[in-house]
């Protein structure tokens, strides 16, 4: 009884994650400064205000703190038990797209526009996946060393992937949505043989993607470049062969990250955002490396270590393993996306669109970033000091 | 009950014991997760250091290749932004002339081949033939070919109109691209012929081409922006616009209502005498006629005949059927272009005629040389030194007063005045009224005529008598109605001009130019005379056939026969004034040779400046102060402008009054209204004949002007006497090099050097007073430009 009150005294002192709010307001802060900086150019051409993009960012990232506080305030277990729901609610906004609530930008068909808003509907599957995924792995416990339970995690997180590559013809999504699920039952699972097996199969998978396309290349030789993942990894690998096309876009995003210098031209100064088109999409990176130098590009991969860091130690002192496998989930998220965002910014890997999470331009994605960080504060919220010590 | 007890003492035994194994596994699992979380977590960073390594690594390795590459790909080419060429508007605002946006269609065929869409061209094709209607067989022939050109102008200057469609059609379809537009001005004329040869017209180059577009090409012009880059201090870079600047606007004192009136009837006379006479050719040879305001010098309308479309300037199809034009080389194409396009009213000169009497005897008047009391006797010839020179009135004047010899147009007493008033004076005085100078009015292309009238240090006595009646030097319409001007609007020479605005693109006016006198020509007293003479002129004399119903106008004749003489070839005028008291409008109407089988009767042009202001008066709010005549109620209800038709029956018909009474015939030319005096009214009982329709003299059988009833054989022209004047046509005038002069020919008697034409085309006669002399040895002076 007098340990039951013990606990119950030291109960009282909560550990809040405040380092991971700052990082994350600072970086929201941030990306709102480069967001400006990097689209006024082109938002002043289009529409002839250049602040346009700016205010669109501004509203969403308003509504994604509203988001954010919600999601913190909330009991996260109570996701537990709506895990199911959450996850065939984010499955059948995918599947309006096809409908006439989609809308089409720059040829691809990725969006619904419900009420005048626009919404990504991959943004949500990421976070429906997360929480499905960390029900799953929680109800199932000890299970999760089974062939069986391997299968049906793999199988929960396909049929969103699938639905995402085969609808939304976005492929970076689906890799995104698949990994994220991947990290988690990486984590949840203590064998690691099949996780390295896993990982060796996808890289052999991809060295022999990437020779047959250049073996193919090679025999057709200027008869078109055919597909464009194909001839995006072509260009990948060569990108000033096809500088005028399909590696337009990466090869003026090396540019403005070479000609920055150490420490940049000076926010605002950048040239090249005035050749890359939609430079606040995809390649703000490189803007931001044009810009702020190399320091600046060194400062921000920093920050988003930083970031994870913090992620990882509340997953790690988590006080149960929904909570935890939540936090895995979002921090995988954000890994994978700053990865491959950055990776291909740098053109180390293929072209593939993958935003800068709290940085990139884009509504959806900005409001479940927040709800997502929010879950993770949740988290963090009721981890018992306690407990830790 | 222990038993009981026991159990659940077991049961939370194994409770106790499940949740610790439970949470051992749990721990075991967390454990094992807080493992795989730091493995993640040292990949995760793994991969970020090695990102930021590749970043470190683009920066030192490529850093100074891209910054180059990025230097070299920016845009430094500057674009021209094209001004818009002021407009010209007349006295009300209308429109004249103004530049519309039109756009080049610019095709970029490298960016169709490098498109990633493989409908990019045949979407581009058909949006490009459903908009434009181009042929894009051709097209997609010259992408094929040129598959990396990106600059083909497709089409050129077309409306916002069309654009405006293929530009949503982009919107909509994606495939779409490789096109642009480059901007460009158009200049437009939405009256098409109106006033052409009064403003000219522009072509691509922005260049004026005659009239008020040549002469204000450069205010009209503004400068071309430009949008350039460039690279600033910090080596980042700059683009700049500089704006264009606009050019000025021309206000005119010009009235395209005015100027519809005079070409209106302008037309209907060429209309009415087309093929008339010589088979095939246009009613006139030449024609102008010019209103102007003689208190300020403004030229309120000014035309020639024929005019052409500013819009269309080279198209010759209204004018000739197209076997003429195919037969035509270029230079003669050029050579009909020059005279179409050029401005009869100050580019051609002409011997002014009787209308120049009122000049001499506003120089005897003014000097004192005439004290207004003079009487003359005419007997219908005057022998000057040896040349025996008739008056048109063969029969002669008998005695005119000095208001006589203007009314009847008598060239006897005129000669006589001459002698009076001396070579001295009169030259003078044509000095003065700026004959022989140009007037500077504000047009491109006003000839000069320097060399075309006589210098007194030459003149002889024959000179003398015949340029009294305007004969033997040579004006543009231009100087003389200026001149005419001073002569009744109180002696003032105002310098003729046509724009009184000059205002910039915004609307703002920046000059305004003010009624400029630039000299006193006679006293304000000599005018009040003149005037009155005029006005008798158009009462009791020659001109009473231009007077408009309910009006009083003052105005002289005039009818030049012209060179070479005898060929029955003249030039008819008429310059008149209204009202006669306090004249406000004066016009000017001079035919040139119409096409007709008689053609020495100022008449023609009485009738055309007639018809002008029997409509162009109330328009200007000028109002009738005669009663009208049933006759005149009667026409002027024909033609619509009478405000109330019911007027009250005016005195005697003005005209056929002043026909009766009138005695003399106009000066050189025995066209003239006037019977030989003292005659008998002409009667009806004439008889008709049937070939012309003229009445027949039965005392001569002369055939009969049937408006003033004097003979109209033009064998027997009251010229007669100046056969033995021979005449000069290779001495032309200097019409600012338009064109060669191509006429050489026909100085038979005296064999006067001909090839001193100076790059004029104008066949204006002349007279060359050496042959009067009997010798040739001064040709050389007069060859040479020296004048008279």
């Amino acid at each position: 009884m007098a340990q039951r009150r013990k606990r119950r005294e030291k109960r009282v002192v909560h550990f809040f994650d405040y380092t991971l709010l700052l990082l994350v307001l600072f970086l929201l802060l941030f990306g709102l400064v480069v967001l400006y900086s990097v689209s006024s150019y082109e938002a002043n051409i289009k529409f002839g205000d250049g602040a346009y993009y700016l205010k669109k960012q501004i509203i969403a990232t308003a509504l994604g703190l509203v988001g954010m506080i919600f999601a913190t305030v909330i009991d996260y277990h109570v996701w537990n038990k709506l895990a199911l729901w959450v996850y065939i609610f984010s499955l059948a906004t995918v599947c309006l797209i096809p409908t006439s609530l989609g809308r089409e930008y720059n040829g691809a068909r990725r969006w619904l526009e419900i009420g005048g808003v626009s919404v990504q509907p991959a943004e949500i599957v990421k976070l429906g996946v997360i929480i499905f995924v960390a029900a799953l792995i929680t109800g199932i416990g000890r299970g999760i060393k089974n062939r069986k339970a391997f299968g049906v995690i793999v199988g929960v997180a396909a049929v969103p992937t699938l639905m995402i590559f085969l609808i939304t013809r976005n492929m970076s999504s689906a890799i995104i949505i698949f990994g994220i699920a991947a990290v988690m039952l990486f984590m949840a699972d203590p064998k690691y043989l099949r996780y390295i097996g896993l990982v060796l199969l996808v890289i052999v998978i991809a060295v022999f993607a990437v020779l047959i396309i250049q073996k193919k290349a090679e025999s057709r030789q200027g008869e078109g470049t055919g597909d464009f993942r194909q001839s995006r990894v072509l260009a990948w690998m060569n990108p000033e062969a096809y500088a005028s096309d399909d590696s337009f876009q990466t090869l003026q995003g090396l540019y403005a990250i070479g000609s920055g210098g150490l420490f940049g031209k000076g926010l605002g100064e950048s040239i090249q955002k005035m050749q890359l088109p939609e430079a606040q999409n995809d390649m703000v990176f490189s803007i931001i490396c044009e810009e702020l130098g190399v320091f600046g590009g060194l400062c921000l991969i920093a920050l988003f270590g930083l970031l994870l860091q913090r992620c990882l130690i509340v997953a790690s002192n988590a006080p149960d393993t929904f909570g935890a496998l939540l936090v895995v989930g979002v921090m995988g998220h954000l890994a994978l996306q700053v990865i491959l965002n950055i990776a291909v910014v740098t053109n180390t890997i293929p072209n593939t669109g993958v935003t800068l999470p709290f940085i990139s331009y884009g509504g959806t994605s900005v409001i479940f970033l927040l709800a997502e960080i929010g879950l993770v504060l949740n988290v963090s919220l009721r981890t018992r000091v306690t407990e830790r010590v | 009950m222990s038993n009981r007890r026991r159990l659940k003492r077991d049961s939370r035994a194994s409770r106790e014991e499940r949740r610790k194994r439970e949470h051992r596994e749990k721990r075991k699992l967390f454990r094992s997760m807080q493992q795989k979380l730091i493995i993640f977590f040292a990949f995760v960073v793994a991969a970020l250091v090695g990102l930021g390594f590749r970043v470190a690594y683009l920066s030192h390795a490529k850093g100074t290749e891209y910054s180059k590459q990025v230097l070299m790909q920016q845009r430094y080419d500057s674009r021209t932004l094209p001004y818009k060429r002021g407009e010209i508007l007349d006295a009300n605002g209308t429109k004249l002339a103004y530049s519309e946006k039109v756009y080049n269609l610019i095709l970029d065929a490298n960016e169709i081949t490098e498109s990633r869409k493989e409908d990019a061209l045949t979407e581009t094709m058909s949006a490009l033939s459903k908009c434009f209607q181009v042929d894009t067989i051709e097209l997609t022939q010259y992408i094929k070919e040129n598959p990396n050109s990106q600059y083909y102008v497709v089409k050129k200057r077309i409306p916002y109109e069309e654009v405006d469609p293929f530009l949503s059609a982009k919107e909509e379809n994606a495939s779409i691209c490789g096109v642009w537009f480059e901007e460009e001005y158009k200049r437009q004329y939405p009256n098409n012929t109106l006033a052409s040869s009064v403003i000219g017209f522009t072509g691509t180059d922005n260049n004026g081409t005659y009239g008020l577009e040549e002469f204000y090409n450069s205010t009209l012009n503004g400068s071309n922006g430009r949008e350039y880059g460039y690279l600033s201090e910090e080596s980042t870079l700059e683009r700049t616009t500089i704006p264009a600047q606009d050019g000025n606007t021309l206000v005119t004192s010009l009235d395209a209502n005015l100027q519809a009136i005079v070409e209106k009837y302008m037309l209907e006379f060429a209309a009415e005498h087309r093929g008339e006479y010589r088979e095939g050719e246009d009613g006139v040879k030449n024609m102008g006629v010019i209103m102007m305001n003689p208190k300020t010098g403004e030229i309120m309308a000014m035309a020639d005949y024929p005019s052409f479309d500013l819009n269309d300037p080279k198209n010759l199809s209204t004018f000739l059927s197209e076997e003429e034009i195919s037969a035509m080389d270029d230079k003669a194409t050029y050579d009909y272009l020059n005279r179409l396009w050029r401005n009869y009213c100050i580019s051609d000169t002409y011997e002014p005629g009787s209308v120049a009497k009122s000049l001499t005897v506003a120089a005897g008047l003014d000097s004192g040389k005439l004290k207004g009391n003079e009487t003359y006797f005419c007997g219908g010839k005057m022998n000057v030194s040896g040349h025996e020179i008739k008056c048109h009135n063969h029969a002669g004047h008998g005695m005119v007063d000095l208001s006589g010899a203007l009314e009847k147009s008598c060239n006897v007493a005129l000669m006589q005045i001459g002698e009076q008033e001396g070579k001295d004076t009169l030259m003078q005085y044509l000095y003065n009224f700026n004959i022989g100078l140009k007037t500077n009015v504000d047009l491109s292309g006003e000839a000069r005529t320097n060399t075309l009238v006589y210098n007194p240090e030459n003149m002889v006595a024959s000179d003398l008598a015949i340029s009294t009646f305007g004969q033997g030097y040579n004006v543009t319409m231009i100087q003389m109605i200026s001149a005419f001007c001073s002569v009744i609007n109180g002696g003032k020479y105002y310098e003729p001009h046509v724009v009184t605005q000059i205002r910039d693109s915004m609307g703002t006016t920046i000059k305004k130019i003010e009624p400029r006198v630039l000299k006193q020509t006679i006293s304000a007293t000599t005018s009040d005379t003149m005037r009155e003479y005029l006005t008798n002129v158009c009462i009791t004399g020659t001109g009473v056939t231009a007077v408009p119903a309910g009006y009083e106008i003052g105005g002289k004749t005039g009818t030049a026969e012209k060179q070479p003489r005898g060929t029955g070839n003249y030039v008819m005028s008429f310059m008149g004034f209204a009202p006669a008291d306090d004249p406000q409008v004066v016009i000017y109407c001079v035919i040139d040779e119409p096409n007709v089988a008689d053609q020495p009767h100022s008449t023609f042009a009485q009738e055309v400046v007639k018809k002008i202001l029997t409509e162009a008066l109330p328009y200007l709010h000028i109002y009738r102060t005669r009663e009208l005549t049933e006759e005149e109620t009667e026409e002027l209800s024909s033609l619509n402008l009478l405000e109330n038709p019911g007027e009250p029956e005016g005195e005697e018909g003005q005209e056929s009054d002043a026909e009766a009474e009138s005695q003399d015939g106009e000066s050189e030319g025995q066209e003239g209204e006037g019977d030989p005096e003292g005659e008998k009214k002409p009667g009806s009982d004439f008889a008709i004949d049937p070939e012309t329709g003229y009445p027949i003299d039965p005392d001569t059988g002369e055939l009969l002007n049937p408006n003033s009833y004097s003979p109209v054989d033009p064998t027997s022209s009251d010229l007669d006497g100046l056969e033995g004047v021979k005449n000069d046509p290779s001495q032309t005038t200097d019409q600012q090099g338009y064109e060669p002069s191509t006429n050489n020919n026909d100085s038979n008697s005296s064999g006067v050097g001909a090839g001193s034409s100076i790059g004029g085309d104008s066949v204006d006669i002349q007279y060359n007073p050496d042959s009067l002399r009997g010798g040739n040895s001064e040709s050389s002076d007069f060859g040479a430009g020296a004048g008279f």
